[in-house]
């Protein structure tokens, strides 16, 4: 039997990364997408020489509409088919609205939002219906409550799940498997591996590592999950989220905002 | 007059050993310690010992003043201590501290002692240098020796002459301290009192003979390439070879349990929960039963090639470090 393809974006750190590592250990071929000078062909000949699968990809940058085009033609004439697709490529932040000029949230939004609406439409064209293929796309815990200093961002992730949930309503009964995967804080980047080590108690236990996020995710998504949510104590916040009083929830999101950065205003 | 040398970390399990043979080469040793009368640390007329801490800056100036060398070989390198903080204190502020120091008094190069861990765990071959992590950093030593070395990049960017040498599993003749977990085993082993064989016993990890380390820091010294790492490792070999040798090595063949990775999972949340209401250290905790499910495979490839690197045989180092606890310490 052939082998899977899946693609993913943002593919060169954090939870990128742990998804192409978790896929490569499932035998499924990658096509890996992030910025030109992020490692990407380092990376990719490692998983080559480790894993006996096929690996291509591409230095793009996303907030360019044309270079969702181009991965897209680029692999049908490589006759590529995709046949997961993995929307993981995001911006962050953690600064007031006022701090960031509107350069920064163009890209933002141009990259959360619009890179992938553009890419699953483009996926979509190119898979065989006949056979089951699977979108993951990365939203957000943070998306479920009010969390300032994360506006454009939290914003953007709420537009991630509309989409999703929407896309999931249309595609029932198709074989295309849709999945929303809403994680809380991951240990990625440096900033944030000095950030989450001064966390204690229950923000603590909603901090996740990028492999066991990853693992979470595909399992879910290969079982048809409509909504992913990795870690136990991320899922006990959802579950309660309607019942847990709101000054808790709020005595959480203050805790956040008082770390170590002082505010601005 | 010889050069003068500072070591840091000098009562640890490399920098003792690193300070007996700078000392030995005639080098004049300025050696940091916490105490004086700690009891790892060496006598010899070409060490002078500094009271001090790598988190007093104003001790490490004095220690430093007049040294051309700098070896920062000082680390917090246990498996847990009571307050998380303090390996973020040590490992990452207490490097960028001695940095900072070594560029006031115009240090000219500096080996910084980091681990293989800052990799990890590994796929099927053995990682080099230029390979990615694959997992994320739950472990706080691991996850604070890769912000160290993120704090030298910076240096280095701003002219630092900095090398970094990454050593694997460190074992061989010197005192059982935190990080000497191979010789815990052995101790544990000749006594009778460690039976237990990991998982399968499959499972491979790399162990890195002391003095090929210290030989390796001297050589980054010379030979190293400012800002480069360079992996000081020795033979990857399973657990099931390790005590295979070991019964060889100390002619006592004692019969080994294997006791499955989901036990000692199992068994290590309870240890947690023990040091979680007790506030003793754990014997073991979730994060390193989560490593056991992979390998840690490293070469020393570059090493050999550009630092004249030497690897002693596993075999002939277990059993000169059989030898030594035999003679030196007794149970």
């Amino acid at each position: 039997m052939k082998n899977l393809t899946a693609l993913i974006t943002g593919a060169s750190e954090g939870l990128g990364k742990a998804f192409a590592f978790e896929l490569a250990g499932r035998d499924i071929d990658l096509i890996l997408v992030a910025l030109p000078n992020s490692g990407l062909p380092k990376l990719a000949n490692f998983i080559r020489v480790n894993f006996n699968i096929k690996v291509t990809y591409f230095e793009y940058d996303l907030t360019q509409a044309e270079n969702c085009s181009a991965i897209l033609a680029q692999l049908k004439e490589k006759q590529i088919t995709a046949d997961l697709l993995i929307n993981n490529a995001g911006l962050g932040n953690w600064s007031w609205f006022e701090e960031k000029d509107i350069f920064f949230y163009k890209k933002q939004i141009d990259l959360n939002i619009t890179s992938t609406v553009l890419l699953t439409r483009l996926f979509l064209d190119q898979v065989d219906k006949s056979i089951p293929s699977y979108i993951l796309n990365v939203g957000s815990l943070g998306g479920r409550f009010v969390v300032p200093r994360k506006l454009v961002y939290g914003a953007t992730k709420s537009f991630i799940s509309y989409f999703t949930r929407c896309l999931q309503l249309e595609q029932s009964g198709t074989n295309v498997h849709v999945s929303l995967l809403s994680p809380g804080g991951i240990n990625t980047k440096a900033e944030l591996l000095v950030l989450n080590h001064t966390l204690k108690g229950l923000a603590k236990a909603t901090i996740l590592e990028p492999e066991q996020v990853a693992k979470t995710a595909i399992d879910g998504l290969f079982k048809g999950k409509k909504e992913i949510v990795p870690g136990q104590m991320n899922r006990l916040l959802v579950t309660f989220d309607m019942l847990l009083p709101t000054f808790i929830k709020e005595l959480i999101i203050k805790r956040k905002l008082t770390m170590n950065l002082n505010p601005q205003h | 007059m010889k050069t003068k040398i500072f070591v840091s970390g000098a009562s640890g399990f490399i920098g003792r050993k690193l300070c007996i043979a700078l000392a030995d080469q005639g080098y004049q040793v300025h050696a940091l310690c916490r105490k004086l009368d700690h009891p790892y640390l060496i006598q010899h007329e070409n060490v002078q010992f500094f009271v001090g801490d790598i988190l007093d800056k104003e001790s490490l100036r004095h220690a430093m003043r007049g040294c051309e060398q700098v070896y920062h070989t000082a680390a917090l390198a246990k498996m847990w201590c009571k307050n998380k903080d303090d390996f973020y204190q040590v490992n990452v502020i207490g490097t960028r501290n001695l940095l900072e120091s070594a560029v006031q008094l115009n240090v000219k190069r500096i080996v910084y002692t980091s681990t293989c861990g800052v990799w990890g765990p590994t796929f099927k071959h053995p990682m080099v240098e230029s390979d990615p992590r694959i997992a994320g950093f739950p472990i706080d030593y691991e996850r604070t020796k890769y912000l160290a070395e993120l704090e030298v990049n910076t240096y280095v960017q701003n002219g630092l002459d900095v090398v970094i040498v990454n050593p694997s599993r460190v074992f061989g003749e010197g005192p059982i301290t935190d990080s000497n977990t191979v010789s815990k085993m052995v101790k544990g082993y000749l006594k009778g009192s460690w039976r237990v064989i990991p998982g399968s016993g499959e499972n491979v990890a790399n162990y890195a003979f002391l003095d090929d380390v210290v030989a390796g820091h001297m050589a980054a010294m010379v030979y190293g390439k400012s800002g480069d790492r360079y992996i000081l490792g020795g033979e990857d070999i399973s657990f099931n070879q390790f005590f295979e040798t070991l019964g060889n090595v100390s002619h006592q063949h004692k019969k080994m349990i294997r006791v499955s990775q989901k036990l000692i999972k199992f068994f290590s949340h309870i240890e947690l929960l023990k040091t979680k209401i007790t506030g003793l250290a754990p014997f073991f905790l979730p994060e390193f039963a989560d490593r056991l499910k992979y390998d840690q495979k490293y070469s020393s490839h570059k090493a050999i090639t550009q630092l004249n690197y030497r690897i002693t045989p596993f075999a002939e180092g277990l059993e000169r470090t059989v030898h030594y606890i035999q003679k030196n310490i007794s149970a």
